[in-house]
């Protein structure tokens, strides 16, 4: 595939997925077909598509943004959030895509650690920027998809700008080296990390697109992700743009009658979701699934969160179809091990690796482990869309090489016949219907409430999203633990983080678990809110 | 009797967003931050506000916040 996707020793993202779709023949194949929550629907062409983000990459050179620099959208699914994601990417930006429901402090890291110096986002969100604006002086400009005029001299107007730009822009040959998409990822302690990939990191995203999602010409693609996550940039803008696939695109939240009636009034033919997803389509009434006709459907693909054999089993009596899991993570940009058609399905595996893509199982000390073994999975490291660093943090890029190396942070083990199975996460990090959530930082957002003494966060299992948050807190001798203050610490982790953080469970405890240094041991809160043995306790300070 | 001036200083709290206005026919889909783990918030929000309990599943049926409103004051004048 890459022979043909490479034209020119031209790897630049942005010209990929447009001006050379249109080059091919494409340019007047619709590239998207937009619905909107209430389901009005807007086809686009591979040639509007052109057309808009050369008008965006004018744009940014006219405020004086150059090769390098960073900018976020901050928007929900919108048709501005993939025009400006590719425009940028034309410019040879650095470009990174917010979940429209980040809060303050979510938005200040980001921004903050990236210098970022433009975002585009919308009237309603940009409260939130207003108020840590203060904090971010490397941010030069707003641009606001929804006022009609420029607020001021720097938050700027998105329609008075694009009419004013042009349809033409002449891309520079860039590089497979050259930076392009950042998407920030939590870990079990410290801030976010931004996770930086390439502009080469196209080959796989087309190649998985390709010979796992078995993308082609005719096919209507539809990746229900938000394009805030590597999912939705990867495989809901990249890798099918690449190819010149038509695109459905939904820009509502969770809704099974209009999914349902999308996948069948539409025909989409491939479809890409998530776990937490199929199973709350899975506890729909079943008069819902009476008289669909998906015959036209040929795939169902799963990402984010291991994919229960429940669910498979379901939609093999309910819809007649195979679902096959996907596994890959930011850091990995692409899709590495995968069930597929024409690989038997192991229900509750991760699948095989991909040609190419070399995973190990290795100890702790570094030793590769016989099949039937847990341990890391790791990659060898060299695949195409691989990170190339962590934004300002390049010694904790280090950490996860060794020897050649790449320890994704998952524990697996591999059958004997390659099918890889995954266990958990070999640190404390969160995975919540498929979005990781640090503890450390909801804990630390916790603190920030004057009630709170101290906070321990930690996941447990969960039928609906495989894993849910459940926060201890010590209050303040003399506070009351209400229903009121309950709601204002959800209010507060909504608000100051994402919804996505926000703990399922509150719950108080007299004193925490801590070690001699006095490190709440999230390990003994989470055995004894699962009435488990809390194991090795020597350490506790009780 | 609960109003819709009365719901939206609920909303204001919970989304942290004090430009929302509500209609009878406003839906999730019209604010930002409403998503269904947000929605919990607001269902806490809204029993511990009117003194009132929500069933399983019973804010699931609701087309918008009108029909929402109407529920409020149904469950408020038990």
């Amino acid at each position: 595939m890459s022979y043909e996707l490479i034209q020119n020793n031209q790897y630049n993202i942005g010209h990929i997925c447009t001006k050379q779709q249109c080059e091919a023949g494409r340019g007047k194949k619709t590239a998207m077909r937009w619905f909107s929550p209430r389901l009005e629907r807007s086809d686009y062409t591979f040639s509007d598509l052109e057309g808009s983000s050369n008008r965006f990459a004018n744009l940014l050179k006219g405020l004086g943004i150059a090769k390098g620099e960073v900018l976020f959208t901050f928007l929900p699914k919108s048709t501005e959030q993939i025009v400006a994601f590719l425009g940028s990417l034309k410019v040879e930006c650095i470009t990174g895509t917010l979940f429209s429901n980040f809060g303050e402090d979510s938005l200040l890291d980001r921004l903050g650690d990236s210098a970022a110096r433009l975002v585009v986002t919308r009237k309603s969100l940009y409260r939130k920027i207003e108020r840590i604006r203060d904090q971010l002086p490397a941010l030069r400009t707003i641009i606001l998809t929804d006022v009609a005029a420029d607020l001021s001299a720097d938050v700027l107007s998105w329609p008075h700008l694009m009419a004013d730009a042009s349809e033409t822009f002449a891309v520079p040959v860039t590089t497979a080296d050259t930076p392009s998409v950042l998407h920030y990822t939590s870990g079990s302690t410290g801030k976010p990390k931004g996770v930086l990939h390439r502009h080469g990191s196209v080959l796989q995203q087309s190649h998985t697109a390709s010979e796992v999602l078995g993308l082609g010409e005719d096919d209507l693609f539809w990746c229900t992700a938000d394009q805030g996550w590597v999912t939705g940039t990867s495989y809901g803008i990249i890798g099918p743009w690449s190819l010149g696939v038509t695109q459905l695109h939904y820009s509502g939240g969770y809704d099974a009658g209009h999914w349902l009636d999308l996948l069948q009034r539409e025909r989409v033919t491939v479809w890409y979701t998530a776990p937490t997803a199929l199973r709350m389509l899975m506890r729909e009434e079943q008069e819902l699934y009476q008289g669909l006709d998906l015959n036209h459907l040929k795939q169902i693909f799963s990402v984010g969160e291991p994919l229960n054999p429940e669910v498979i089993i379901w939609s093999r009596s309910c819809l007649d179809k195979e679902i096959y899991d996907t596994w890959f993570q930011t850091e990995t940009g692409a899709i590495m091990i995968a069930n597929r058609p024409g690989v038997p399905i192991r229900p509750g595996s991760m699948g095989t690796a991909l040609p190419g893509i070399e995973p190990g199982i290795l100890a702790d000390d570094g030793t590769e482990l016989p099949a039937g073994s847990q341990g890391n999975l790791c990659l060898k490291a060299g695949w195409d869309s691989m990170f190339i660093t962590y934004l300002n943090n390049d010694s904790a890029y280090r950490s996860k090489f060794r020897d050649g190396w790449y320890y994704t942070g998952d524990m697996a083990w591999q059958d004997r016949d390659g099918y890889y199975w995954f266990l958990g996460r070999s640190d404390d990090v969160i995975n919540t219907s498929g979005h990781l959530v640090s503890p450390f930082e909801v804990e630390s957002a916790l603190l920030e409430l004057p009630e709170i003494a101290e906070s321990g966060v930690i996941g447990v299992p969960d039928e609906l999203l495989f894993e849910k948050v459940i926060a201890f807190v010590h209050i303040d001798a003399g506070i009351e633990f209400t229903a009121e203050l309950e709601l204002k610490i959800r209010l507060h982790i909504a608000n100051r983080l994402s919804s996505v953080a926000i703990p399922q469970e509150v719950l108080q405890l007299e004193r925490l678990p801590k070690n001699k240094s006095g490190k709440i041991m999230r390990r003994v809160l989470k055995a004894r809110y699962l009435g488990l043995d809390a194991g090795d306790i020597s350490t506790l300070e009780e | 009797m609960i109003t819709l001036e009365n719901l939206e200083t609920v909303f204001h709290q919970v989304f942290d967003d004090h430009s929302i206005t509500l209609q009878r026919e406003t839906t999730a889909d019209d604010i930002e931050d409403w998503d269904s783990l947000t929605h919990m918030n607001l269902v806490i929000a809204l029993e511990l506000k009117y003194s009132i309990k929500f069933a399983l599943g019973e804010l699931q049926k609701l087309k918008n916040v009108g029909d929402m409103l109407d529920l409020i004051n149904k469950k408020a004048a038990r």
